[in-house]
């Protein structure tokens, strides 16, 4: 029970980090229809400007902790939106009426130069950092079986929630949300209507990227260690959780990163950990046979 | 006074784009990140400000470059017929290229400068191209978003392997059950997912490349997980062993030569090179068949397909299966080229490799793939220091030339059927 | 003359909206029917319920050929395939990238697939299958002589005019050996005399080759001058059906294209 019990705090945390990567999969495929490849790495940069930053401030000597860490926040969050800016700038808006393939290649490629850029500017070898955040709430102390909730577990989830619930209050209530749910539903009709496409696809992407970096700061916090190429795996399992909560649906990308995060944690604690991204491979290749739209979505009916 | 006015603009958008490129490089540039010598689970600075500098200097340099272009093209006036002259231009590319390229393979082994090196070298890089004709016909012909090519590629050298260590049969049957295996795993991956449209299809079958991927990695007892299959046998000439001596006449005193291990590495050579132009002829082939020419149908719209009597999903898995027999018969060269195979040959990389040769050469050019492969791989190889700047260099190629040349360097389509004579 | 389409009850419902309302017609053996009615009528659907695209919710939709089809439990694909029946889309849906006549050969698939050997044939060039192919090179070489644009068979389908594109879209249906033709608003596009143009092709169609037709149109050119039969369709529902004379005074009709006094 307490195993249990353990499993499901850390699997909150787990499905938090994906859960927020996930929405930006979700946007980016809600509005101009590809599939962000190069999203994980975006991520992955978070979790390194936030490492840097964390080493810079001198942050877990203790001084200033709430402090630092927001400074650490807000560093991240800056540099990471430049790069989600600057990679639909470059690399997706010229090919933006282009075929399917390109658009795929060019992601692809912006994938292989981040995670590359990072091992020739960081180098190959990963990169520990002392606990920042330590200690928490212990219950059920039976034995050597004890759950415990870390401080650290507990930020992260309100952290979540809590951009979670600024986020959403923007998407539907401020002008800026309404416009990109126009664009989502009818981007030749929104720009007819007078709406800036180019910059809510901007917006997006810095949304998008936003969030992926405070994903990437609490990557850096939970697990301790990173590396350039954490960024695909990572990145795969919170496209799978986007496609599993429904591809196009925030409320879905977050309902999907936690259940990504339940499996996974579930089926490292009750099966084997060697086969735990099998698993996650597992639900992604069956929903998409079976059910494509996902929980929350819609089956698209095609008009011939 | 209108130019005074760009002036001002493209000074506007340079500095703009220095404080975006500072904001970009500076953080993960200027500050590298090292394991402290002092205290060995902390980090300290390598401050790299210099290098930083330097690279937002560059950046800075190719846009003002950029706008030199934008103006010299507003200036040049737009050419009549470029269509037309375009299409013969790269038709008549495609042609000599082609003509050189097989020129140079055949006698390549022959030229005074082919060392074992070169030779090996250009037997990676013949690989390759075996992989992309293959994938080719995936991709190029059926239109198929295919990211995890590298599993059939993987079945068909572990197939191989396990083959040849257990049963001790001879190459020439190894290869063929080992394609046909690799067609079989095509059927049963393709079967489910060949309904998914573009993107979900690439994120698919990128899925069931890494499944296969850590399946091999983790079975130990069936595949030898981490350390893969070895003393996998070498191949030998019709039944003439590559070997200094042997129980059998061995292939040097069948042709009465000196023994060398440069008859083995040739041998190898001309086998890639032969299967790889057998993928090429039965492509040419199979385009002027009607299941070819389905399958270019399906490319350009799965629609007006069915609405004339086309089962997509049997074609589709045609072409799936086909190809991925292809890349089997390579894994089975691969296996016994290397004489071991191991999971780490077979990561998600090499498919996102293959996959960028296919493209950058171009959709429809057979002979794209020869340039893409002996640019990617071909510099690799002779590059090797600069690994890293590799693949950096090969991630923006990937970027560039789809934003310039979104159907590939050399793409032109041949119709595979003509009614009236050509007046050239 | 016995029908040679027959529907019956047909209804389509998506979610909650009701496309089509308890439809039901038939089109005549070697006859010209005609679907019209104001924009989002449901005609585009019935036509997707005919062909297969879509899965109609309620009824019946019965082919009567040498053996009766029920079309609305066969697969989009087979029906080309074995009920015979072709169809053209409204937004022409080409294979842009490949030469007209590629267009015409790829349309025979079937044909050449079983003549080939699945293949098997054509990979070593059997004699039988080069005569097969010639055959196909010829019916599509028919069929562009009857649109008389043999000399343009080598172009790319995507670089016609608009107008020839539409008439190459009817061609390659009729390459399939069809007995029924669903077309959905050929004459979209078109000016006069183009429309005369295909007026003549479809009476060359149903007369000469004796396959029947069923249209969707617009063009009151076309339809009052070529139609043995209109059908109205309004809000999902049939309001009219008869002779093209009787329909055009029908104050239901007439109602609903222009709306009340």
């Amino acid at each position: 029970m307490e195993y249990f019990l353990q499993q499901l705090i850390n699997s909150l945390t787990l499905g938090s980090i994906y859960g927020l990567i996930a929405i930006g999969y979700t946007m980016v495929y809600g509005i101009i229809g590809m599939i962000n490849f190069a999203h994980g790495d975006v991520f992955m940069i978070g979790s390194f400007v936030s490492l840097i930053a964390m080493v810079l401030l001198g942050v877990g000597t203790g001084a200033f902790l709430p402090l630092a860490l927001l400074v650490v926040l807000l560093a991240a969050i800056l540099v990471t939106s430049v790069y989600g800016w600057t990679l639909e700038r470059v690399a997706y808006r010229p090919l933006r009426g282009s075929f399917r393939l390109a658009a795929l290649i060019t992601a692809l490629g912006a994938s292989i130069f981040l995670q590359n850029f990072v091992q020739v500017s960081q180098g190959a070898k990963i990169k520990p950092i002392q606990p920042v955040i330590q200690g928490g709430f212990t219950f059920f102390e039976n034995g050597s079986m004890v759950v415990s909730f870390s401080y650290l577990q507990i930020f992260i989830i309100i952290i979540t929630i809590i951009l979670l619930s600024i986020f959403s209050y923007i998407i539907s209530k401020t002008p800026l949300g309404r416009s990109q749910r126009a664009c989502e539903q009818d981007l030749t009709m929104s720009k007819l209507l007078g709406i800036n496409v180019d910059r809510t696809i901007s917006v997006t992407f810095i949304i998008g990227a936003s969030l992926a970096s405070v994903a990437g700061m609490m990557f850096v916090l939970y697990y301790g260690v990173i590396d350039f190429f954490i960024g695909f795996l990572t990145g795969i399992k919170a496209f799978t959780a986007a496609v599993l909560g429904g591809i196009g649906s925030i409320p879905g990308a977050v309902i999907g990163g936690l259940l990504i995060g339940l499996i996974e944690t579930f089926w490292s604690a009750y099966f084997t950990i060697e086969y735990k991204d099998v698993a996650v491979f597992g639900i992604l290749v069956i929903v998409l046979i079976f059910r494509p739209y996902g929980i929350l979505g819609k089956p698209e009916v095609e008009k011939v | 006074m209108s130019s005074k006015k760009n002036f001002s603009l493209i000074i506007k958008d340079l500095i703009f784009t220095g404080l975006i490129a500072t904001v970009l490089l500076i953080p993960i540039v200027g500050f590298r990140t090292e394991i402290s010598t002092v205290d060995s689970s902390g980090l300290t600075f390598n401050y790299n400000f210099i290098t930083a500098f330097f690279v937002v200097a560059f950046v800075v340099g190719v846009r003002f470059l950029f706008h030199i272009y934008w103006f010299s093209k507003i200036q040049k006036k737009p050419q009549e017929n470029s269509e037309k002259n375009k299409k013969k231009f790269l038709k008549k590319l495609n042609f000599y290229l082609g003509a050189a390229a097989a020129v140079i393979a055949f006698t390549l082994p022959f030229m005074p400068f082919a060392n074992r090196y070169i030779v090996d070298v250009a037997t990676l890089v013949l690989t390759y191209v075996m992989l992309g004709w293959g994938l080719n016909i995936v991709v190029g012909l059926a239109g198929l978003l295919d990211l995890g090519y590298v599993a059939f590629f993987a079945v068909g050298a572990y197939s191989y392997a396990l083959l040849a260590t257990t049963f001790d049969l001879s190459f020439w049957i190894c290869l063929p059950l080992a394609g046909i295996l690799a067609a079989f795993t095509g059927i049963l991956l393709g079967f489910p997912v060949l309904r998914l449209r573009g993107d979900y299809l690439a994120i698919v079958t990128l899925g069931f490349g890494e499944i296969i991927r850590l399946i091999l990695l983790n079975w130990y007892e069936f595949t030898g997980g981490p350390d893969g299959i070895s003393r996998i046998p070498r191949p030998s000439f019709f039944g003439f062993p590559f070997a200094r001596k042997s129980e059998d006449t061995t292939f040097h005193e069948l042709f009465g030569l000196e023994y060398s291990t440069m008859h083995r590495i040739i041998f190898l050579y001309y086998l890639i090179l032969i299967l790889a132009l057998i993928t090429n002829f039965f492509t040419m082939k199979i385009r002027n068949l009607p299941v070819g020419r389905a399958w270019e149908a399906l490319r350009e719209d799965e629609t007006a397909c069915r609405a004339i009597g086309i089962n997509p999903t049997n074609t589709k898995l045609t072409a799936f299966a086909i190809g991925a027999m292809f890349g089997g018969f390579a894994g089975s060269f691969f296996a016994t080229r290397q004489g071991f195979v191991s999971p780490e040959s077979f990561t998600f990389i090499e498919s996102a490799i293959i996959l960028a040769i296919v493209v950058l050469g171009g959709m429809g050019s057979q002979i794209g793939v020869v340039i893409a492969s002996i640019l990617l791989i071909g510099s690799t190889e002779l590059f090797r220091e600069l690994e890293q700047f590799r693949m950096l260099a090969f991630g923006l190629a990937m970027i560039i030339i789809m934003i310039v040349k979104p159907r590939g360097l050399l793409a032109n389509r041949e119709p595979s059927i003509l009614l009236n004579k050509k007046n050239e | 003359m016995s029908n040679i389409l027959e529907i019956n009850h047909l209804t389509m419902k998506f979610g909650g909206l009701i496309a089509i309302d308890d439809v039901s017609f038939s089109v005549k053996k070697n006859s010209i029917t005609s679907l019209i009615g104001p924009n989002g009528a449901g005609k585009t659907t019935v036509f997707n319920c005919i062909t297969g695209f879509y899965k109609p919710t309620v009824g019946e939709i019965l082919l009567n050929a040498k053996k009766q089809f029920n079309l609305e439990r066969m697969n989009d694909f087979t029906i080309p395939q074995k009920a015979k029946v072709a169809r053209t889309f409204q937004n022409i849906r080409l294979f842009p990238q490949m030469t007209v006549l590629e267009n015409l050969i790829v349309a025979q698939h079937n044909k050449l697939m079983k003549a080939s050997m699945y293949t098997l044939k054509g990979l070593v060039n059997a004699k039988s299958f080069l005569n097969a192919e010639n055959e196909a090179k010829e019916l599509a070489k028919y069929w562009l002589d009857k649109i008389k644009l043999t000399d343009r068979a080598d172009i790319e389908a995507g670089n016609l005019p608009y107008g020839q594109q539409r008439k190459v879209e009817i061609c390659r249906s009729m390459c399939t050996d069809p007995i029924l033709l669903c077309l959905d608003e050929p004459a979209a596009g078109l000016n006069a005399t183009e429309s005369l143009e295909l007026n003549s092709l479809l009476e060359f169609i149903k007369n000469e080759h004796k396959i029947s037709i069923l249209l969707i149109e617009h063009d009151m050119s076309v339809v009052m001058g070529i139609s043995d039969k209109v059908v109205v369709l309004d809000y999902g529902k049939k309001i009219a059906e008869g002779m093209p004379s009787e329909v055009k005074g029908n104050p239901e009709v007439i109602k609903a294209y222009l709306g009340e006094e």
